[in-house]
């Protein structure tokens, strides 16, 4: 190989990559997070019955006491922007256009929540507090994932 | 009664935004030999323990920790690798110390970032493989959601992370240490291109290579030893929740809980008063306010007010990153902690050439793991 390099530059460093794949498994209370999303087009919150907090992604044991939290149940896919960022890079650092609004949605009636994109609204009229809720994908090309959920949206 | 500790040596690889020249095995020698000319010890014969920081993503290697011992000297002597912070591992040192187990421990932790051609995707593989990385997202669109709940919740404000922008970039320009040194101005800073608002392009610090070494010793063996000795006297870490929906957006809970640890063991009890100065992590603007306040360093709500009545510069009462922090040095990975705990060092040694600050008995340095994470480690320094 050295032989057939003309740039002195070229024997300084060697190139390599890394295949990297996995199945994650999602577990009980992740499977029924990602089942409620794909069947029913809600999400799914788990209580601990000691501390009476909600848990969404639920969770089997509460982090808080490490009781074993009850059976998830589920719960509707809206809540109130708690932050927000407007991501004008991609993954790769290149420039997003038109630029992706980022969420931390809180869920009503829960202590959980999650990160997701905002969609039909301009990133000028996102601000703390918004009310938003989810829009799924049609029930026929939900496959189990939060990626079943298209962004969310201003309620209303 | 367990023993005082001391850092009896530093020594480090310079910090470049690249390091062509180098393999990061001859980057930890070179800061190796420095560190061990320092102590006035000898690898092979006096130290009794080895301990390194890394990440095996970040080096591109699996089970890193077997690429270590022996540019450190450390072959066929008890190493092991802690995959966290440099100051977790100091506190590793410290309580091998402790234990009475070792007298004399190396501390090692370096950076080789111009090595990686696709930091962004190693980093989003530390986020959540189910909830969370499917968004396919750049990984500081967490530090812009971060930030904008911060400033929302203490009322610090967009203009005064412009600040600590400025401040660092400025502090960086007299160290010798720093890749990032610049004059820039609040409008420069403010004016730059929108990255994951409210964050912009010259609030995130930029990454660097260089390797840190540092020789930890027992009290007993100290005088034994060359090295003007660092006294550690306190130090914590603690993490909290991965999940994002656990954490409490909007205050930097590990640094407060890490720093209650090492406040208590140093027998501090008002940290503005007790300590002299400060290095805290800046990795984005917005940090140093967060952490300044969990910190206890000031009040909730009133690290942007600090900043602008000069009292974190370094010519105020409580410099903060007088070495230009993580923003003007550049983001060195696992080591950045040992970078922090270097430059108090100096500063507590006397030897910090153009950026010394001025009767220095006592310096924290604090270090925050990072996107995703939240994790954080204090540890606290002494002259004496
Ligand atoms: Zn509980």
């Amino acid at each position: 190989m050295r032989e057939k390099l003309t740039n002195p530059e070229d024997v300084r460093t060697w190139p390599g990559t890394i295949p990297v794949e996995y199945v994650y498994t999602a577990g009980v209370a992740g499977e029924a997070y990602l089942r409620a999303i794909k069947e029913r087009g809600c999400l799914a919150a788990s209580t601990c019955p000691d501390c009476n907090i909600d848990y969404l992604p639920p969770r089997l044991y509460c982090e808080r006491c490490f009781a074993k939290t009850d059976e998830p149940r589920d719960v509707a896919a809206r809540g109130v922007v708690e932050t927000f960022t407007v991501a004008h890079r991609d993954l790769d650092g290149r420039p997003l256009e038109p630029p992706v609004i980022y969420a931390f949605v809180r869920i009503a009636g829960t202590a959980g929540g999650l990160i997701h994109r905002l969609g039909d609204v301009e990133p000028g009229d996102v601000h703390i507090g918004l009310e938003v809720e989810a829009v799924f994908r049609p029930p026929a090309e939900r496959v189990g994932s939060i990626l079943d959920i298209e962004h969310f949206k201003p309620v209303g | 009664m367990p023993e005082r500790v001391a850092i009896v040596g530093v020594g480090y690889s310079d910090v470049r935004s690249t390091t062509p020249g180098l393999s990061y095995k001859e980057m930890m020698y070179e800061a190796a030999v420095r560190a061990y000319a320092d102590a006035g010890v000898n690898p092979r014969k006096d130290v009794d323990s080895f301990i390194c920081v890394s990440e095996d993503f970040w080096e591109g290697t699996s089970i890193f920790d077997e690429y270590v011992p022996d540019q450190l000297g450390g072959a066929l002597r008890p190493v092991h690798t802690v995959t966290g912070d440099g100051i977790h591992a100091l506190a590793c040192a410290a309580m091998l110390i402790r234990t009475g187990r070792a007298r004399i421990v190396v501390v090692e932790g370096h950076s080789k970032h111009s090595d990686i051609r696709t930091p962004h995707h190693i980093h989003n593989f530390a986020f959540d493989p189910i909830y969370h990385r499917p968004l396919g997202a750049h990984p500081y669109h967490l530090a812009g959601l971060e930030m904008n709940r911060f400033l929302h919740v203490s009322g610090n404000t967009r203009e005064q992370c412009a600040l600590v922008v400025r401040k660092n970039l400025t502090n960086a320009l007299l160290n010798p240490r720093a890749v990032y040194g610049a004059e820039v101005s609040l409008e420069d800073v403010l004016g730059a291109p929108p990255a994951f608002t409210p964050l912009g392009e010259l609030d995130i610090a930029r990454p660097a290579d260089g390797g840190f070494v540092m020789v930890v010793a027992a009290e007993s063996v100290v005088d034994d030893l060359a090295g003007e000795p660092v006294w550690i006297t306190g130090y914590g870490w603690c993490t909290g929740a991965s999940a994002v929906d656990s954490r409490q957006w909007g205050e930097a809970v590990y640094a407060r809980l890490a720093a209650e640890q090492a406040y208590r063991m140093a027998g501090i009890t008002n940290p503005f008063q007790d300590l002299d100065f400060a290095e805290i992590d800046d990795s984005f603007s917005y940090k140093e306010l967060e952490h300044l306040e969990a910190l206890r360093l000031c009040r909730p709500g009133e690290a942007g007010t600090l900043l602008e009545e000069g009292v974190t510069l370094p010519s105020g009462e409580f410099p903060v990153n007088v070495s230009g922090g993580s923003l003007g040095v550049g983001h060195l990975l696992e080591a950045t902690g040992l970078h922090r705990v270097y430059e108090v060092v100096l500063q507590l040694r006397g030897q910090a050439g153009p950026i010394q600050l001025a009767e220095v008995e006592r310096g924290l340095a604090q270090s925050w793991r990072n996107l995703p994470t939240t994790t954080g480690c204090v540890i606290i320094l002494e002259r004496s």
